[in-house]
């Protein structure tokens, strides 16, 4: 790889995201938060998010799809099990998670 | 700005668990990187210039895959196609009269699902002329934060073990999820949620490229419309 070949693509990388997030300002310029075209958005915000998360749990690419579906799907359950279980805390569902992602990648 | 309180408090809120999640994938990225013969200035650049994961692992496979320019823009506007109806949503509830287009432009860049759901979570307790400086003390800080960690990811790749690196990547999509389910308040919320999960699962292997996007479109419709007589009430 040369080093003018990656500077093109990080050049690349940077314009192609920064044109989803110029376009979305240009296209926000008249929307008002009480019309329903936004309340439509947001739905389809939460529904995107959503669908990235059941992607990369199930269907993962790069370091994660080293690991096996079952020790992710567990995992998964394991962080919503104690969110719900104990006062809804963020940082203790994720860390528990991710420190059970740990052992069980280890071990199977 | 920056002096301001509104400011102080967004960069508090980063402070947390929201800069622990991102910044932990971000060191991942960054040890990605090293091992994949990038040089510790790249992972900077990657990082200051995009500041949105999917589309920075995209960039570097396509390159190790010997894409072009053209191959890496359109490979990076999919994956990170999220980002526009994310930013449509949020520029009108952190502007007021007072944010010249110039900045809204400048602030678009902090937008990532981290700063989004968390921006969404607090908007409403601060006044409207607050919103927008704390925004950019939240996101700005998250951004920051995964420059930083990217670099130190790069730096520090080869004192972490191969088990820890993969468990790191596990908390960013962890945080994202109980984040997501934060939000299972509404019916169409709810809807939109699980039926975006499952169209992508059952898309994956239909439209692979593209299943996020048209099961976060239809998905996020189907929420609405079934629901849109909750909206008018």
């Amino acid at each position: 790889m040369s080093n003018q070949l990656i500077y093109l693509s990080i050049i690349a990388a940077s314009l192609g995201t920064y044109f989803c997030r110029a376009f979305g300002v240009f296209s926000a310029k008249k929307l008002s938060v009480d019309s329903p075209i936004f309340l439509w958005i947001k739905c389809v915000s939460i529904g995107v998010i959503s669908a990235v998360i059941a992607r990369i749990v199930l269907f993962p690419a790069g370091l994660l799809s080293e690991s096996t579906s079952l020790n992710r799907i567990l995992c998964t359950l394991i962080a919503l099990t104690i969110y719900f279980s104990f006062k809804k805390n963020v940082l203790l569902a994720v860390l528990s998670s991710a420190f059970c992602f740990g052992i069980l990648n280890h071990f199977f | 700005m920056f002096s301001s309180q509104a400011f102080k408090d967004g960069v508090k809120h980063a402070i947390g668990v929201p800069a622990l999640g991102l910044g932990s994938s971000m060191f991942v990225f960054g040890a990605y990187l090293h091992s994949s013969g990038f040089s510790i200035f790249h992972s900077f650049l990657s990082t200051f210039f995009t500041f949105a994961l999917p589309g920075q692992f995209v960039m570097a496979e396509t390159i190790l895959a010997g894409g072009t320019f053209l191959n890496i823009f359109l490979a990076v506007l999919l994956v990170n196609g999220r980002l526009y109806p994310m930013t449509v949503n949020l520029i009108p509830v952190i502007r007021s009269e007072n944010t010249s287009k110039l900045k809204q432009y400048l602030a678009a860049h902090f937008i990532a699902v981290t700063s989004w759901f968390n921006m969404f979570d607090v908007h409403h307790k601060l006044k409207q002329e607050d919103k927008f400086n704390y925004f950019v003390g939240l996101g700005g800080f998250l951004w920051a934060n995964s420059v930083v960690c990217t670099v130190l990811g790069y730096a520090f790749s080869n004192l972490v073990s191969h088990e820890i690196l993969i468990a790191m990547v596990f908390i960013n999509p962890m945080y994202f999820l109980i984040m997501t389910v934060s939000n299972l308040k509404e019916k169409k919320m709810i809807t939109s949620i699980i039926l975006g999960g499952i169209l992508s699962i059952v898309l994956h292997n239909i439209f692979s490229g593209w299943s996020v996007l048209i099961a976060g479109i239809s998905a996020g419709s189907l929420g609405y419309f079934i629901f849109k007589k909750e909206n008018n009430e």
